[in-house]
C-alpha cells in the first residue's frame, strides 16, 4: 500500500468512524483488507484502494472501514466490570426503578460477547435487564446476532458451568439460548451520529473503543453518550481508560476502575 | 505437607501481589507435548508446576503433597481423570485443591458429568494462554 493511500484511509477512518489508524498499522492494515479486496472481487488491495478513490461508493468504503476497526473483545472481559455491574449496580437501580427493566447498552459491542456477558449478570441474579448492543460493523453485528462462539471464544472468560446453562451445543459451536437472546437486541449504530430520540439508558457500557478514536473525536462521542444515559445512570469504560481533558460531561469514581458518572456540569446544563 | 494453616500463612507472607511462597499447580495428562505447553502458561501465572502422566501417579503425588490447582486430563492410561477426582476428593485434605478438567472431550453431557463429579471447571482442548487464565481467574486461582 502506498504512504498516499494509507493517508486516504486515516482520512476515512477518522471522518466515518471516528477512527485512529495509526502509521504502524499499515501492515495490518494491509492484512487486513486482503480478503475484503478478494471478497469483492479485486485482484490486490492497491486495484480496491484506487476504485474507492476514483468512485467512492458507500458501501465499498464502510467494507474497509469495518475491516479496519478493532473487533478484539472476549465473555467477561474485565471481570471486576461485571461484578460491580451485577453484584451492586443492578439490585440497586432494580430498587430505585422499583423492578422495572434495567436499561443497558453496550456500546462498540463487536461479536456480541459482552452484551451476553451483562445479560448472563442480570439474569443470574434474578434481575430483568433490556440489553441494547450496537455496533459499527455489520459483520461484527451478524456474528453477534448469530450468539454462535467456536470452543475457543466460549470458553475465553465463561466458566464451563455458565455456558452449559445458557448456551446450546451445535456440532461444534455454543449458541445463546432462547431466554439469553430475549435480553439482548442487536443494531448497527455510529458513536460519531448524536441521538434522534429521547431513549436514555440507566448504564452504558462503551470499553476499549474511545481509547481507539481520534483525540479530536472523543469529546463529540462522549456527548452523545452522555445524551443517551439518565441523570443517574452510570458509564463504564474500560478500566485504562481516561479522559482527561478529553470531557467535561463524566467524572470517574473513586476506587472503581473505567467506572463514571455525570459530572455536575452535565447535570445543571439538563436542568 | 502442605495443611490448611501453613497455606494460610503462605497467602498472608506477600510481596506485591504475589505471595512468597509459589503457588502450586500439578498438571496430569499423558501427553507430554500438552503438559509441556500447559506447564509454561502456568508458571507464567507465578505457579509451581509438578506433572504427572496419569491418576494413578498424580493420587500418588497429592498423598504427599496437595498443590492448589490441578489441570486434569481425563482419558489417561492406567487410571482416568474422573476416577482420580473421585479417589482424590476422599483422600484428607483432598477436598481442597481447584480441579480444572482440560481435555478434548467437548459434548455438553461429559462436561456436565464432570462439574457434577466436583470439578471447578472445564477447558475444552485445544485451548491457549488467554483461556487458561481466565480458567483460573474464573475458579479463584489468580
Amino acid at each position: 500500500m502506498s504512504p498516499e493511500d494509507f493517508d486516504r484511509l486515516q482520512t476515512l477512518m477518522a471522518t466515518r468512524a471516528g477512527s485512529r489508524l495509526t502509521r504502524d498499522r499499515m501492515k495490518l492494515a494491509e492484512h487486513r483488507l486482503g480478503p475484503v479486496a478478494r471478497r469483492e472481487g479485486f485482484e490486490t488491495v492497491e486495484a480496491m484502494m484506487a476504485a474507492l478513490w476514483a468512485k467512492p461508493v458507500a458501501r465499498l468504503g464502510w467494507l474497509v472501514i469495518e475491516a479496519l476497526l478493532n473487533p478484539e473483545t472476549w465473555f467477561r472481559r474485565d471481570r471486576p466490570t461485571f461484578d460491580t455491574f451485577a453484584r451492586e449496580l443492578l439490585p440497586v437501580l432494580s430498587a430505585a426503578r422499583q423492578g422495572a427493566p434495567i436499561k443497558v447498552w453496550s456500546a462498540g459491542c463487536s461479536t456480541g460477547q459482552e452484551a451476553w456477558s451483562l445479560a448472563i449478570g442480570a439474569l443470574d441474579a434474578g434481575l430483568t435487564a433490556e440489553i441494547v448492543a450496537t455496533d459499527l460493523s455489520q459483520r461484527a453485528l451478524e456474528k453477534a446476532r448469530s450468539g454462535a462462539y467456536t470452543g475457543f471464544e466460549i470458553q475465553r472468560g465463561l466458566k464451563a458451568s455458565t455456558m452449559l446453562d445458557w448456551f446450546d451445543q451445535v456440532e461444534d459451536n455454543w449458541i445463546a439460548n432462547a431466554r439469553l437472546r430475549s435480553a439482548v437486541h442487536f443494531a448497527r449504530a455510529n458513536l460519531l451520529d448524536a441521538s434522534k430520540d429521547e431513549h436514555r439508558f440507566d448504564v452504558i457500557f462503551c470499553r476499549h473503543v474511545i481509547c481507539d478514536m481520534e483525540p479530536a473525536r472523543r469529546a463529540g462521542v462522549l456527548d452523545n453518550l452522555e445524551r443517551r444515559l439518565v441523570d443517574d445512570g452510570c458509564l463504564f469504560l474500560g478500566p485504562d481508560e481516561q479522559l482527561a481533558n478529553d470531557s467535561l460531561a463524566f467524572r470517574p469514581v473513586a476506587g472503581r476502575k473505567g467506572l463514571f458518572v455525570k459530572s455536575p456540569a452535565a447535570l445543571s446544563r439538563a436542568a | 505437607m502442605v495443611d490448611g494453616h501453613t497455606r494460610a500463612l503462605r497467602t498472608e507472607f506477600v510481596d506485591g501481589n504475589r505471595p512468597l511462597t509459589p503457588r502450586t499447580c500439578l498438571i496430569v495428562d499423558d501427553s507430554r507435548i500438552i503438559r509441556k505447553v500447559a506447564r509454561r502458561i502456568v508458571e507464567g501465572l507465578g505457579f509451581e508446576v509438578d506433572e504427572a502422566a496419569d491418576g494413578s501417579e498424580a493420587l500418588a503425588f497429592c498423598a504427599g503433597v496437595m498443590p492448589e490447582i490441578i489441570l486434569l486430563d481425563w482419558s489417561m492410561p492406567v487410571m482416568d481423570g474422573m476416577t482420580f477426582l473421585r479417589r482424590l476428593r476422599t483422600l484428607p485434605g483432598g477436598a481442597g485443591p481447584k480441579i480444572l478438567f482440560c481435555t478434548i472431550e467437548t459434548r455438553a453431557e461429559r462436561i456436565a458429568e464432570a462439574l457434577s463429579a466436583g470439578a471447578d471447571d472445564y477447558v475444552m482442548k485445544p485451548f491457549d494462554g488467554e483461556i487458561l487464565t481466565s480458567k483460573f481467574a474464573e475458579v479463584g486461582a489468580v
